[in-house]
């Protein structure tokens, strides 16, 4: 990895110490995991709309389906252009995670103050051939996930986190 | 049921001596399981397990004895008459006591090597090993029935337990006072005073030996004590305080207009009326007599009128340290400090067992004087702290005059709050991991506003920076942390 030193001004918003950081992206499948985990929630409400519209009739069913077809459309683009903006980049003492749009973060987290590490997939994921890594520190608002890696990435991010916590690691 | 399951548990408990010996290498989990090998070959090699002490039963079921009380509460007294009443509430406190005696026959606890090992339970036997390298804070808690009978409770702080670790209630006062000492020793990393049983009393500690350490002065060199008075006045100044007239004459208008003056209702408004004020009297119970001493590289707490607490926080494990000055203490210029250890969830509401009072109530230059001491180098009333741009204030109008934020030489400081001033320092060996967080308002006026996360507590958070700012703020503490890390 390169250089620890961060720059002295920083320009833009999107990328904090441009000439120093390589963000790596996240794979673009998440996307699809993500959209059909919300067509998953989209068909529960439309099809509860649907049967209330069959029986009652009444024409705010129908208004109702539309919001929940219009709000999926945004989620769906949002969805898209959050994956995109997902990013993690590994220095040589600590990690780097940023995400989201509307509200933007950004967690540097030094290895040295890892507790653990947890690599998970649920059963979209998995078929998606995607894991998640979390790291976890002893402060309980660290915010470090990195979802859409490939098993091999993710666990290769996993060692490596894991050796140079041992190599760093400090007390509390 | 408790003679059955207890009998073989019995066995392992050799002669409850004070003096355990030498502790060998850990014995393994199977110190406590009373396998075919007889207890004997276990107990060669352990230290033995202590008892609590045997009074520990009579005070737990005397605590119940308020909580079914409070529990039964008056519309019951009402309902069934007092007789009945009497009946029910012994009834139930002698039940609890039983089960107290049973818990007490059962529980024990050792120091094996580095851990301490406390065995409860009955039918679900636990033991729960607490690694003394992860002891954050020792508390000796006496509480009002305790303080009569000469007993103490003794509390651990671990870091990752959410609440307070194994209470060990009830030891006696000398008792407490050991294994307080003990623990300490063995969470600093002296391995010679692990294998001679108790610890022999050093000449910068005098109070081992002591019969009644708690009622003495803290040992060490005393820094502070919070003068009574002063305790009353800041209380009488909350807001709870200011609102009592108020309660109590909309209170004396209802019964005067109603004319009724049954028990119940006047004892029901007393209740009401004890809840709200239930904060300032328990600070100032709480915050009696407050003494804080600095004993080598720990702090030393004592405070308390009916509950007489000591507590004893390694410098090194204080996370963030937290400056208050609330509105109606401005026109006495007073203010509050706080420290935030590990082990505490920052979300618990019950804010009495937490050891996080450093100063209930003092002037600015006492609060200097035990920052300084408490964070060496830090000066309360000379930090760096820039406020963040003028065009925060379409975010905050009221409150952006009040925020600040400075990178000190040790700590980070933040300041925030348009009534309740606070102030966050939070030392750069501490820093769990930094945030940058912006959002949309935020992103339009390219602001953004930097956390700093610790083990325990809150944290820290720089609101609405200017956005380069905010990225070499964010980048500069990163830098301080990994220096400072490196440096110890």
């Amino acid at each position: 990895m390169n250089a620890a030193e961060p720059p002295q001004s920083p320009v833009s918003a999107l990328e904090p110490w441009p000439d120093t950081v390589r963000w790596q992206p996240i794979s673009t499948d998440l996307i699809w995991v993500e959209l059909l985990r919300l067509a998953l929630g989209l068909a529960v409400l439309l099809v509860g709309l649907a049967v209330g519209w069959a029986l009652q009739g009444h024409w705010l069913f129908g208004a109702g389906c539309a919001v929940v077809l219009l709000g999926g459309g945004w989620r769906a683009v949002t969805i898209v252009r959050g994956v995109h903006a997902w990013g993690y980049a590994e220095r040589d003492d600590d990690l780097l995670v940023r995400h989201g749009l509307l509200v933007r973060r950004l967690s540097i987290v030094p290895y040295s103050r890892m507790q653990f590490v947890d690599v998970s997939a649920g059963p979209l994921e998995r078929a998606f051939d995607l894991a998640t890594v979390q790291l976890h520190t002893a402060a309980a608002a660290t915010d470090a996930r990195v979802p859409g890696l490939r098993p091999a990435e993710a666990s290769r991010l996993r060692d490596r986190l894991t050796a140079l916590g041992e190599d760093r690691a400090e007390g509390l | 049921m408790p003679g059955g399951v207890a009998a073989p548990q019995v066995a392992t408990v050799p002669d409850r001596s004070e003096s355990p010996a030498p502790a060998g290498p850990a014995t393994g989990p199977d110190a406590d399981q009373p396998g075919p090998t007889g207890p004997g070959a276990t107990a060669a090699d352990a230290p033995p397990r202590q008892r609590l002490h045997p009074l520990s039963p009579v005070l737990q079921g005397a605590k119940s004895l308020f909580v079914v009380i409070a529990g039964l509460s008056w519309s019951t007294l009402s309902r069934v008459g007092f007789g009945w009443f009497a009946v029910l509430v012994a009834v139930l406190a002698l039940g609890a006591t039983v089960l107290a005696v049973v818990s007490w026959y059962n529980t024990g606890y050792h120091i094996v090597g580095r851990e301490l090992r406390v065995h409860e339970g009955l039918l679900w036997r636990r033991t729960r090993a607490i690694p003394l390298e992860r002891l954050q804070a020792v508390e000796v808690v006496r509480p009002l029935l305790a303080q009569l009978t000469g007993l103490a409770e003794l509390r651990l702080e671990v870091v990752g337990g959410g609440k307070t670790e194994a209470p060990l209630a009830y030891l006696s006062v000398a008792d407490a006072a050991r294994l307080r000492q003990r623990l300490l020793a063995v969470a600093a990393g002296t391995p010679d005073q692990e294998t001679t049983g108790a610890v022999p009393p050093t000449p910068g500690d005098p109070e081992v030996d002591a019969t009644t350490p708690t009622e003495r002065e803290p040992a060490g060199r005393p820094l502070h004590a919070v003068s009574n008075t002063d305790l009353l006045v800041s209380q009488l100044l909350t807001p709870q305080a200011f609102l009592l007239p108020v309660g109590v004459a909309f209170v004396v208008a209802q019964f005067l207009s109603e004319g009724s003056w049954s028990f119940i209702a006047v004892a029901s408004t007393l209740t009401a009326m004890a809840g709200v004020l239930l904060q300032p009297v328990r600070r100032v119970l709480d915050d009696w007599s407050f003494r804080l001493a600095r004993e080598s590289d720990r702090l030393r707490i004592h405070n308390g009128l009916l509950e007489t607490r000591m507590q004893t926080v390694p410098l090194e494990r204080v996370q963030t340290v937290v400056v208050t000055w609330p509105l109606l203490w401005r026109m006495k210029g007073w203010l509050r400090l706080r420290l935030e250890v590990a082990g505490y969830s920052g979300g618990e509401t019950d804010d009495r067992n937490r050891p996080d009072r450093l100063l209930p109530v003092g002037d600015l230059a006492v609060g200097t004087m035990i920052v300084d001491e408490v964070l060496p180098g830090v000066r309360l009333d000379a930090l760096p702290l820039t406020p963040p741009p003028q065009r925060a204030r379409w975010l905050r109008p009221l409150s952006a005059r009040a925020l600040g934020a400075g990178l000190h030489e040790r700590v980070f400081a933040v300041r925030s709050g348009l009534l309740t001033r606070q102030l966050a320092l939070v030392p750069y060996a501490r820093i769990q991991s930094v945030r940058v967080v912006q959002g949309p308002a935020q992103r339009r006026l390219r602001l953004a506003t930097v956390h700093v996360d610790t083990a325990g507590g809150s944290g820290a958070a720089a609101y609405d920076r200017d956005l380069a700012q905010a990225w070499a703020l964010a980048a500069e503490l990163t830098a301080r942390g990994h220096a400072a890390r490196r440096a110890r």
